[in-house]
């Protein structure tokens, strides 16, 4: 099999026939708690992401999320998911977490998300390829984090691959 | 602080984390909501044919980021991205690293592109990440 192909890859375990899939946006509550806590394991230092107090004098309402803050958010829209019977990304793919690595993580800002906030979720299938002659497989998922009345706040781009060799 | 005018190639002062402790991977686990076993259930990883649980990725990617905020201020982050070009392990001390390298203006801003990696203590890359930021 040639390199990115888009051909079906006998080894593969994605779902292929999910590509141009969204997942309908679901809401979720920013928790300050937990950006302390998310904060803490990374060892933040900025106090826009650790101080209350500091992050207002800057001119906040409240604490700021941390750039892979998103990894939280999509964890509590996947529980909200399966408590309502619906699919989360990884399911609808095919994910199997033996043979699954992170390939790629891509963010851009467009505004802050705050302690507080509800934010919601929603997720595209955006494509399917092979690496090293069907070794490897690869998908694409595009994300956005929009606030009601702030509109997006982020766009994520993320490959996951799993290792068939 | 960010200079309003870092030059091209100016380094960003470097962090460091770790070492990984099985403990750390447990926490993020728990901080971040990724509850995938690979990274916490050494039973799961070995019937997967690994010989040890393995540090989550987005573990990495958000220490790497720490390197731009605590350059730039959390606020002034526009992009942040990384690819995971080799697995971080237990024990694994990070060393992460930035460098200024493209100054450029969109959307009225003064922008910079940081060029991010880390490399744990025996050489080896870990994440190569990109990040903008706009500039004071």
């Amino acid at each position: 099999m040639t390199e990115g192909t888009a051909a079906a890859n006998p080894k593969g375990l994605f779902r292929r026939d999910t590509k141009g899939e969204s997942i309908a946006p679901i809401t979720v509550r920013v928790e300050r708690g937990r950006i302390q806590f998310f904060s803490q394991v990374l060892g933040e230092g900025d106090p826009l992401f650790t101080d209350v107090a500091a992050a207002r004098a800057a001119g906040h309402p409240d604490l700021a999320a941390p750039p892979s803050f998103y990894m939280v958010l999509e964890a509590l829209a996947d529980d909200e998911r399966r408590r309502r019977g619906e699919p989360v990304a990884a399911a609808l793919i095919g994910c199997d977490f033996r043979y699954l690595l992170h390939g790629d993580e891509q963010y851009s800002y467009d505004g802050l998300i705050y302690a507080g906030d509800e934010v919601a979720l929603s997720t595209r299938v955006v494509d399917f390829f092979d690496k090293k002659g069907g070794a490897m497989e690869f998908v694409v998922l595009e994300s956005l984090v929009t606030h009601v009345d702030r509109g997006v706040l982020l766009r994520s781009k993320r490959t996951l691959l799993h290792r068939l060799g | 602080m960010t200079s309003p005018d870092p030059a091209i190639g100016t380094d960003l002062p470097e962090l460091q984390y770790g070492p990984v402790s099985r403990a750390t991977l447990a926490l993020y686990a728990g901080a971040s909501g990724d509850h995938n076993p690979i990274h916490i259930d050494l039973d799961f990883a070995k019937k997967s044919g690994l010989p040890d649980v393995f540090a989550q990725g987005m573990l990495s990617f958000g220490v790497l980021s720490r390197v731009v905020t605590q350059w730039a201020g959390g606020a002034q982050l526009r992009e942040f991205g990384a690819r995971f070009v080799s697995i971080t392990q237990v024990h694994d001390l990070l060393t992460c690293t930035g460098k200024v390298i493209e100054r450029f203006d969109q959307d009225g801003e003064r922008r910079a592109r940081i060029e991010l990696i880390a490399t744990a203590q025996d050489g080896r890359q870990t994440l190569l990440g990109q990040a903008v930021v706009a500039l004071p």
